[in-house]
């Protein structure tokens, strides 16, 4: 039998290309994207070999729980802070070569040597504080040496040569809305590609100085880095010894704990591979399309060839071959069609990935993480392909196995199982469906008050909808196969009586292969159909409330997401000649209410952007009055989740670290003294041996004094700056709820209020509104304003439709890449109507032999079978839009407080998707359609 | 269009070989005949005669090795596909054995299927007169599946009548009916030729069916043996008689297999 099955798979062969394809590209994707994830994971893990590289990391050792933290930091601060104190302590220890608290900065701006602010993919910008004395192991410097000054920096290879910088020549870095100009002191690398990052090295102690001035304090750490070897890394047991060692001298009040890198690095890395893993799962949906294709063509591709090689199985049958056996001949092809087509598959998903890691690093996003497949991935991927293969062609395995053999001697289709009872089920599916969406709509739109549909959340309700939805359809499509082919066939019919009619008729016959060969394109189109109504949704309700709500003339934007707009520059911007009302957003991360909920953003407003600016249209009390009274103006939405009213109080809390004057002045104080003391004594000394006639000791003595003093004054006076951190607490009342979108979900409080609570250095202004004074020229104003953002760089001046597009392309560059994964469906749709084309012409062999006998031209029949196809895409593709769209709308109302207040369905998007779908048909019926008219009338009709 | 020559299609020393040199099986050795206008004519053999291969090619559905086919004087051996879809949609009608028709078309559009497909108009008097003689009146509206094979081969026949070509090919048209049904099978081709003027050219091995004809040819080994003109029945059995092959058994056993 094993035999048999091999000789009919090389007869085959041809039939079965399709079938790989479509395994080929399914298991692509499986392979594609766990390659993708170990990718990423292997690129995280070296950069944090070469980035964490200490041996030994000490760290606090109280556990912190804390909620809601920004997620990229989560991962270090689940410990106590530690004092940089303890750093005297660890040098101490015997085998420490090194010990150091790293700080960087992360909103600073490269400019290039045009003067152009460098930006990044996604990737940060960090100045990172080493020195000699506190090196980073892993640079290796290519040409000079780390910074000597404050005025020096240090560049990454690849961050110098894009920005056209070299050793020597001068930079400017931007530091919180300031210029400096900075030598470039060296060029360095690192072992592991950065993915993009500039990485730019400074002297600790510039690095420090900025944070005090931001507000940071940098006398605690999360971590302090121990080198045991100045170059190369200690082995894990090295590491252990050196931390036992290392904890053996901590000091018990510090509350610190001694790790080995390795951990830290563990962790880390786990912890970033985490968050990167939401990649795979929306792979992976493209992946479980193509392989429902895959299984859905191989189950057709095995009945066609098992209807062809009936009288074959009836033969051998016949002669005594047991059911089994001929189960086993078809199952021996399938493994053979699954191992190749997956087998292809392993190599087309590495190649898919080399072909991204490429394209990653010519966009500026250098990998060296190893797209290369695991032997797991191989396995995963083979099996995968395989069972899909097989379940595929049990059906049709069965088929020959049991038909008797007598009736498999003759050419009967078996009509199909009736398919209304599989209706009902998929309508009621449907059904349940869209009562979660309606739900959702009621929870939404406030029409219900009930606690457990809140908790529940409005991502489950839609996630529930969405499934039952989408499955109920692909359930209860046969049902609709009928109707749906009368009600699209109407004008086939009308402009080709005959052959639209006979199309049609035709695809009501397997109507489950048809429905399941639309529900390819159904499953694709939907998801981009739902995401284009989201998408233009988001962009038209931006837009709307720019034309509706907002009134100023020009928007100041940070051009870069990390760093906010300076102080200096907010002023710069308020006296530009021209300028009517103004208001910046003053973000204050810092301030939090300690009695709400959820997490709540606090800002800082001028009463302008109220009145003026971005006018309020509804709301209940005045926030204008309120706000210049001190007290808060909170959003519908806050107000609605907090259950909070007018007159109630919210306590806001800002835990603000400043400059401790009074500790600095003492820490420079008591150094002071002690240089003196110092100086004076070696002084004393000198004179005793001068007295005692020493004259060459004396002159060392007072070499020795003068350097103490010497030094003392090249000693930087910022080492001794102290910091302090002091929590402020103001209770403030609620005099406004907003129902405008626009200020929906923030509580909005005046400046001075702000200010009771932080300093100004703590607020992060992000964004600008700026109205030209009336009678003023406006266009002139855009001209002054550009001019007074200049040098700060990163202030970007927009007019309202700059900052309508700014927003639209954002969301633009995200559909991109969803509409490359549809893309991808659609060819592996168009696998699929082609392959039941293929065995619907294999069916009807005679009756299209019949037609062509008594007159049909082959145009005819083209287009017979042109227009079954574009039926059959059609179907596919409208029921997604319908579903998507749906699903888009629902969406919508659900994120209605959020912003989403206009919906707009891209109808031109919708059309050209229908285009689309009959071009798919059209293209998809070409080869069938060949493959019809190669089969001679003669062979058709003859009864011989 | 009334046409007046006598003779609506003719084979002129047709040759036809099937398989490659080594193992070559001669369908048709130089075969040379008319069919006339207005006639039921009937060609008749064993298995392998080349009875079928004759018609096939006389129909454009083969064609031939060497020699010519003429139909109304258009030479079907030389057509490409555009003119023989325009033959077939003006010359020729067909009747199959297993009835062919579409499945997902009514017992009326079955029989309209060939005037659509060629855009022509329907003439409503010339169906309902077809449709009165082959007593489908009450079965139009019903699908293939929901019809008898004798009703099925009735509507095939109605089907082929329909165009009014200028010759319908039969094969084997009763080869899969009751002796009832093809006896109202044969007597509607029949009517057809008397009443009408149709031609028709029936492949049969059935003697029953042969006598029904006005002409009956009998071929053996890809030659025409006999060419008898209004034979009775017994006249039939006594040619095959005459001819019985002891190795091919007697010519009634061999119907049963065709299916």
């Amino acid at each position: 039998m094993f035999r048999i099955g091999l000789r009919d798979t090389k007869a085959h062969f041809r039939r079965f290309i399709m079938s790989i394809i479509a395994i080929a590209l399914g298991v692509a994707f499986v392979v594609g994207s766990f390659c993708f994830r170990e990718m990423l994971n292997d690129q995280v893990a070296q950069m944090m070999g070469s980035n964490s590289d200490a041996d030994v990391y000490v760290r606090g050792a109280t556990e912190q729980k804390k909620d809601g933290e920004d997620s990229l930091g989560s991962y270090n601060s689940t410990y106590n802070e530690i004092s940089t104190d303890v750093i005297a302590d660890i040098e101490k220890v015997d085998g420490v070569v090194s010990a150091d608290a790293t700080h960087q900065l992360s909103n600073v701006v490269l400019l290039d040597h045009d003067g152009d602010a460098m930006t990044t993919v996604g990737a940060p910008t960090l100045v990172i504080g080493v020195d000699t004395d506190d090196p980073w192991r892993s640079a290796h410097f290519v040409s000079g040496e780390y910074p000597q000054t404050d005025s020096e920096i240090a560049l990454l290879e690849d961050t110098a040569d894009k920005a056209g910088l070299k050793t020597g020549d001068t930079a400017k870095i931007v530091v919180d809305g300031e210029v400096h100009e900075m030598t470039v002191s060296g060029v360095f690398t690192s072992p592991s590609t950065q993915l993009g990052a500039i990485l730019i090295l400074a002297r600790p102690s510039f690095v420090e100085h900025t944070l005090q001035q931001e507000g940071e304090d940098t006398s605690s750490v999360q971590f302090i880095g121990v080198y045991g070897d100045k170059t190369t890394p200690l082995d894990a047991e090295a590491q252990q010894q050196l931390a036992d060692r290392i904890n053996k001298e901590l000091p018990k009040g510090a509350d610190a704990h001694a790790v080995t890198g390795d951990s830290v690095r563990d962790d880390a890395t786990k912890s970033i591979q985490d968050q990167l893993g939401f990649i795979q799962p929306l792979i992976l949906i493209f992946a479980a399309i193509a392989l429902f294709v895959g299984a859905f063509i191989i189950a057709n591709t095995f009945t066609m060839i098992v209807r062809e090689s009936m009288r074959g199985y009836a033969l051998l049958r016949s002669v005594g071959a047991s059911p089994l056996q001929v189960f086993a001949s078809v199952l021996v092809q399938a493994v053979i069609l699954g191992v190749v087509g997956s087998g292809i598959g392993v190599l087309l998903g590495w190649g898919l990935l080399e072909a991204i890691a490429k394209g990653m690093t010519s966009g500026g996003m250098p990998l060296s993480g190893s797209p290369a497949p695991s032997a797991t991935d191989v396995v995963v991927g083979v099996i995968v392909g395989v069972v899909v293969t097989i379940i595929g062609a049990t059906l049709p395995a069965k088929t020959a196995a049991t038909a008797p053999p007598i009736q498999a001697m003759n050419e009967t289709v078996n009509p199909e199982k009736p398919v209304r009872a599989r209706g009902w089920i998929g309508v009621v599916m449907v059904v349940v469906g869209a009562a979660w969406w309606t739900l959702c709509y009621l929870d939404a739109a406030k029409r219900v008050d009930w606690q457990w549909l809140k908790d529940m959340g409005s991502g489950w309700t839609l996630g529930l909808g969405a499934g039952f939805v989408i499955i109920g359809a692909i359930v209860c499509a046969p049902a609709f196969v009928a109707p749906a082919a009368k009600a699209l066939g109407w004008l086939p019919s009308k402009a080709f009586p005959v052959t639209g009619k006979l199309a049609t008729r035709n695809i009501g016959r397997a109507k489950r292969r048809t429905a399941n060969t639309a529900a390819a394109l159904f499953i694709g189109v939907a998801i981009v159909s739902c995401l284009g109504v989201v998408a233009s949704s988001m962009k038209t309700s931006v837009s709307n409330l720019v034309d509706n709500n907002v009134n100023a003339d020009y928007v100041a934007m940070t051009a870069s997401m990390t760093q906010p707009i300076s102080t200096k520059a907010v002023d710069a911007i308020e006296k530009t000649d021209g300028v009517g009302a103004s208001s910046a957003v003053y973000m204050l991360p810092t301030v939090e209410a300690t009695n709400a909920g959820k997490d709540v953003m606090t800002a800082a407003i001028k009463t302008d952007l109220l009145t003026k600016l971005a006018p309020i249209e509804s709301q209940e009390g005045d926030a204008a009055k309120a706000i210049d009274d001190g007290e808060a103006a909170i959003g519908r939405t806050v107000a609605d989740d907090e259950h909070w009213k007018i007159g109630d109080v919210i306590d806001l809390e800002s835990e603000n670290t400043s400059v401790d004057e009074d500790a600095t002045k003492q820490a420079s104080e008591a150094y002071r003294k002690q240089i003196e003391e110092q100086a004076a004594a070696l002084q004393a000394e000198a004179q005793r041996l001068a007295a005692s006639g020493n004259a060459t000791g004396a002159q060392i003595k007072a070499k020795e004094a003068e350097n103490v003093v010497k030094q003392a004054q090249d000693v930087d006076p910022k080492r001794f700056v102290k910091t302090k951190t002091e929590t402020k607490k103001e209770r403030i009342r609620i005099g406004a709820i907003i129902d405008d979108s626009l200020y929906s979900d923030s509580i909005f409080v005046s400046l001075p209020t702000a200010e009771k609570l932080t300093g100004e250095d703590m607020m992060m202004v992000t964004q600008m509104y700026v109205q030209a004074k009336p009678g003023a020229d406006v266009a002139k104003l855009g001209e002054d304003l550009k001019k007074t953002a200049k040098p700060f760089y990163t202030v970007s001046i927009l007019t309202r439709d700059e900052f309508k597009s700014s927003m639209s392309s954002m969301i633009n560059s995200m559909l991109a890449i969803i509409y490359a994964l549809l893309a991808l469906s659609i060819i592996i749709a168009i696998f699929g109507i082609v392959n039941t084309l293929a065995l619907n012409v294999s069916e009807r062999t005679k009756e299209i032999g019949l037609l062509r006998a008594i007159g049909t031209s082959n145009g005819q029949v083209r287009g017979m079978l042109a227009i079954e196809a574009v039926i059959l895409s059609v179907f596919g593709t409208l029921a997604g839009i319908v579903v998507g769209v749906a699903a888009g709308v629902v969406i919508r109302i659900a994120y209605e407080s959020q912003g989403m207040t206009t919906l707009a369905i891209p109808w031109d998007q919708l059309v050209l998707f229908l285009v689309a779908a009959i071009l798919v048909g059209l293209v998809a019926s070409i080869s069938p359609a060949r493959r019809a008219l190669k089969q001679p009338v003669l062979d058709a009709v003859a009864s011989e | 269009m009334p046409k007046t020559d006598p003779i609506v299609a003719k084979a002129v020393d047709l040759f036809k070989t099937y398989g490659d040199t080594d193992n070559q099986v001669t369908a048709l050795d130089h075969v040379s005949v008319d069919f006339r206008r207005g006639e039921l004519t009937a060609i008749m053999g064993p298995s392998g005669s080349g009875k079928s291969t004759l018609m096939h090619c006389m129909a454009g559905l083969d064609t031939p090795t060497s020699g010519r086919v003429l139909v109304e004087d258009l030479e079907v051996s030389s057509m490409n596909q555009k003119q023989l879809t325009q033959l077939r949609r003006k010359e020729i009608g067909f009747i199959f054995q297993s009835f062919n028709l579409v499945p997902t078309l009514t017992a009326e559009e079955n029989i309209l299927l060939p005037l659509q497909i060629a855009h022509r108009p329907i003439d409503r008097a010339w169906f309902r007169k077809v449709v009165g003689v082959v007593g489908l009146e009450n079965r139009l509206d019903h699908r293939p599946s929901q019809l008898s094979g004798g009703q099925q081969q009735r509507v095939a026949c109605a089907r082929a009548m329909m165009e009014r070509p200028s010759v319908i090919f039969a094969d084997e048209p009763t080869g899969n009916l009751d002796s009832r049904s093809s006896r109202e099978v044969l007597e509607f081709l029949r009517q057809c030729v008397r009443d009408y003027g149709q031609s028709i050219v029936m492949v049969t091995h059935d003697p029953r069916a042969a006598s029904f004809a006005d002409r009956v040819l009998v071929l053996s080994d890809g030659s025409i043996t006999q060419d008898m003109d209004h034979p009775s029945y017994d006249d039939i059995l006594a040619v095959f008689a005459e001819h019985d092959d002891p190795d091919n058994g007697p010519v009634d056993v061999e119907s049963a297999k065709e299916a």
